[in-house]
């Protein structure tokens, strides 16, 4: 308790800043959701259950490598990324050309089987990952944020600017974007757009691994993890404007700043419902979500 | 005239016999618990099955009635009245929570259903006063042993599958087809849907006596989605099928343990793979194919011998003339290519024969109809079909609506609840779209047409599958059709099309075999030169 700030707003504080770690892996969680949704136009259901597959990656890897997260970063994201384009061969190849409700069904029976056979191998019950830094809290004032936390916060920011850079400044990003938004004309320009949506995947997956090695420490993996996840991420990208990258991170971070408010003044399973009751009312006023994408570029 | 599913409904019977008559009383319990769930899966086809609207709220309606019949039950409303409410209540809230997307997308009822769901799981795991919580509910009363229950449960059933069956007569396709609203059909699906599951869990409840939060799980909406798509989108026989199957499915993996699970999945994804139109699908497209050789290879193709005549045709617009007198003949049983470079009218031309524009000057005869004053959907059913460079189909029709509304529309059904035969169309519209390279000319094809027009039918296709393309197309000449093959790429028409035709500034320019054409020098100069080919 300091004079300069009233204890009720440095606790209001204090739950913007713990919702911000949160929003910051939904973000990623959601981007990885608009690149497939871009690339292909079908919805990934699996997307939460990539982020529990990293989680466990994670943890697997910690137990043979006992070094700090932040090394097994990227072998996460490595092994991640080509399980991405293993994912893309079997739930986008094989139903590009049938309407996009059987490349969604296939995400639900692929991400059901990674489900149970993690179920299998693992168990139900919760497993600690590594973290990026190690235990510890760093205060801001009255504020403080976990080593945890922090190292979210900052891992989701690097790896999104990484990512706006490799999309908009890079001529694979070019691409990318040139193959999602005219597959036609960019396959009759030569470019080589079956690669590209399977470098979309292998993108998207890698987003998903990381977001789960930073999830499995602080809050733990099961092998239903994901489940909650891609409910964030499909919220975020719904009231962000269904394909916009900017608008699914901005509904990440207000998904997780609301959930984590309310959660903090009544409890988490109140704050799930309001999330859901808030989404609704708010397709009611703006259908088009609070950033609403371009027409055209809508599923 | 026999069909699968009706015959694949007499051995479920058959197998429900068998278990009533010689099955011990934890099989029957078994078909008694197959029968819920077969009542939501009886439901959700007329969501997901037929209104094509990926609902994932239909497990949560099913836990909705579980626990409606169980906490009523405890309360001591007689069954005559807890059931019933069992049904509405679910039924109530599925028509609350539509109203919010009822005017959107197929992505946005999605979430809001899969929403829905979660609001109830939490509704079942913390609201411990109503629902107990994690420990549920114990002491609902039973229909007694396994017959009573088995009976109980699968007499509601068929009643089920018998309102599901009347509810589908008047088809949506051929209402989305005769412009009614889908988002209206789509809702009247998920609030019909959601008191068949509302049913589904009331059975349940009563069967086993009581209700666990495990109903609420997503699991059980998973399972309801592997009963549909497994046994056959859209088919009440398929649903309950699937059901049987499913509910079986851990009894008959007991071998791997709990992780039988991993089976649903691999086998739900194998079925998407393999045979997406489900079990009962995939035998009614294998199955009438022997019999249909039969029964449609004799009737020929009805306009046999009527070929296309154009004369003078003129089209300007606003001043600037792109088509200055064009005449040509379509023979039946020929293939003649039209080439020409860009802005040359060739899309002019087939947009005035199929009466989506009107010639300033000029006939267009199909044998001796005069056709260029009918507007396009007479010019369609008198005989003259065509496809589009860029198809765009209505919102929310499936390839199949598409060739099913043409095939209903050429047989002059196309009238809302008209067609009581939707089936057999289905049956051909599957056929159609396995022989086209693209579902557009699997459309034009349903019009049975005489003149088929072609407009760069092979933009955007492989080499391979050109080539099947053209064997497409030969064989529909070989039927006794006339095609018209716009195109751009001359490699394409060259060993294909019997005639070429040359278009050039708004006029013929050349008419001959495609090595002909290609020989001529002003052919050479004005388009093959620049298209380098």
């Amino acid at each position: 308790m300091t004079g300069s700030m009233p204890a009720e707003l440095a606790i209001l504080a204090q739950l913007l800043l713990n919702g911000l770690a949160l929003g910051a892996a939904y973000a990623l969680v959601a981007l990885g959701f608009v690149l497939i949704l871009n690339a292909t136009g079908a919805i990934n259901f699996a997307q939460g259950d990539m982020v529990m597959l990293g989680g466990y990656a994670a943890v697997a890897l910690a137990r043979i490598l006992p070094v700090p997260g932040l090394v097994l970063l990227p072998l996460v994201m490595l092994a991640m990324a080509g399980f991405g384009l293993l994912f893309s061969a079997l739930a986008w190849r094989p139903f590009r050309q049938r309407p996009p409700i059987f490349g969604l069904l296939a995400t639900v029976a692929l991400g059901l089987t990674l489900q149970e056979a993690m179920n299998a191998v693992e168990g139900a019950a919760p497993q600690a990952g590594p973290t990026l830094f190690g235990p510890g809290e760093i205060r801001f004032g009255p504020l403080g944020l976990s080593g945890a936390a922090l190292g979210i916060l900052i891992a989701c920011l690097m790896l999104g600017l990484t990512q706006a850079w490799l999309l908009g400044r890079t001529q694979f990003g070019r691409r990318l974007r040139a193959a999602a938004q005219d597959p036609v004309t960019a396959r009759a320009l030569g470019l080589p757009v079956d690669r590209l949506i399977a470098a979309s995947f292998m993108l998207a997956t890698a987003l998903a691994g990381a977001v789960g090695l930073l999830l499995s420490g602080p809050y733990f993996v099961t092998p239903t993890a994901g489940n909650d996840l891609i409910l964030r991420a499909y919220i975020a990208v719904t009231i962000g404007g269904w394909g916009s990258l900017k608008g699914a991170v901005a509904g990440a971070l207000l998904i997780a700043l609301f959930e984590s408010v309310v959660a903090g003044y009544a409890s988490s399973t109140i704050a799930t419902a309001a999330l859901y009751g808030a989404v609704l009312l708010l397709l009611l006023v703006r259908p088009a979500g609070l950033f609403p994408a371009p027409l055209g570029r809508r599923a | 005239m026999i069909r699968p599913a009706p015959l694949i409904g007499l051995a479920i019977c058959g197998w429900l016999l068998a278990v009533l008559l010689l099955g011990s009383g934890y099989e029957q319990r078994l078909m008694a618990l197959a029968a819920a769930a077969a009542l939501m899966a009886i439901g959700y086809q007329l969501v997901f099955g037929q209104a094509g609207a990926l609902s994932l709220a239909q497990g949560a309606c099913f836990a909705i009635g579980a626990y409606g019949a169980g906490i009523l039950s405890r309360l001591g409303w007689p069954l005559w009245a807890e059931l019933p409410a069992a049904v509405l209540a679910p039924a109530a809230l599925a028509a609350l929570a539509h109203v919010p997307v009822r005017r959107l997308d197929g992505h946005f009822f999605a979430l809001a259903t899969l929403g829905f769901a979660v609001l109830v799981r939490l509704v079942a795991v913390d609201a411990q006063g109503l629902t107990g919580g994690a420990n549920g509910l114990i002491g609902v009363p039973t229909f007694g042993r396994g017959p009573g229950a088995m009976l109980v449960g699968w007499g509601v059933v068929g009643l089920a599958a018998a309102l599901a069956l009347w509810l589908k007569r008047g088809d949506p396709d051929l209402a989305r087809a005769s412009g009614l609203d889908p988002s209206r059909i789509r809702a009247r699906g998920f609030v019909l849907a959601a008191g068949f599951a509302g049913a589904g869990g009331a059975l349940q409840a009563h069967v086993l006596g009581l209700v666990s939060p495990d109903v609420a799980d997503f699991q059980v909406m998973v399972g309801c989605l592997a009963m549909v798509v497994i046994g056959g989108r859209g088919s009440v026989v398929g649903a309950v099928l699937g059901a049987l199957l499913i509910g079986h499915l851990p009894e008959w993996l007991r071998p791997l343990g709990a992780s039988y699970r991993i089976a649903y999945g691999l086998g739900l994804f194998a079925c998407l793979l393999v045979a997406p139109a489900g079990m009962i699908g995939t035998l009614e497209t294998v199955w009438p194919s022997r019999r249909a050789l039969g029964a449609t290879a004799p009737a020929p193709p009805a306009p046999v011998g009527r070929g296309l005549r154009l004369e003078g045709l003129e089209k300007s617009y606003g001043g600037i003339a792109v088509l200055r007198g064009v005449a040509l003949e379509i023979r039946p049983g020929e293939i003649v290519g039209l080439i020409g470079p860009n802005g040359s009218g060739k899309t002019t031309l087939v947009n005035l024969i199929s009466g989506l524009d009107r010639p300033d000057r000029g006939t267009i005869r199909l044998g001796d109809r005069p056709l260029d004053r009918l507007p396009p959907e007479r010019i369609a059913l008198a005989g003259v079909a065509r496809s589009f460079q860029s198809p765009a189909p209505p919102d929310r029709m499936s390839p199949l609506d598409l060739v099913t509304a043409a095939l209903a529309a050429r047989s002059g059904c196309a009238g809302f609840g008209a067609a009581a035969a939707l089936q057999p169309l289905h049956r051909q519209a599957r056929g159609l779209l396995r022989r086209s390279p693209s579902s557009d000319i699997a459309r034009a094809l349903a019009l049975d047409p005489a003149i088929l027009l072609l407009d760069e039918p092979a933009a955007g296709l492989d080499a391979d599958a050109r080539a099947r393309l053209g064997l497409l197309l030969r064989a529909l000449a070989d039927e006794g059709r006339g095609l018209l093959v716009v195109e751009h790429d001359m490699g394409f028409l060259m060993g294909l099309a019997d005639r070429v035709a040359v278009l050039l500034d708004g006029r013929i320019v050349r008419v001959g075999t495609a090595a002909e054409v290609r020989a001529d020098p002003v052919v050479r100069a004005a388009y093959l030169g620049t298209a380098a080919c």
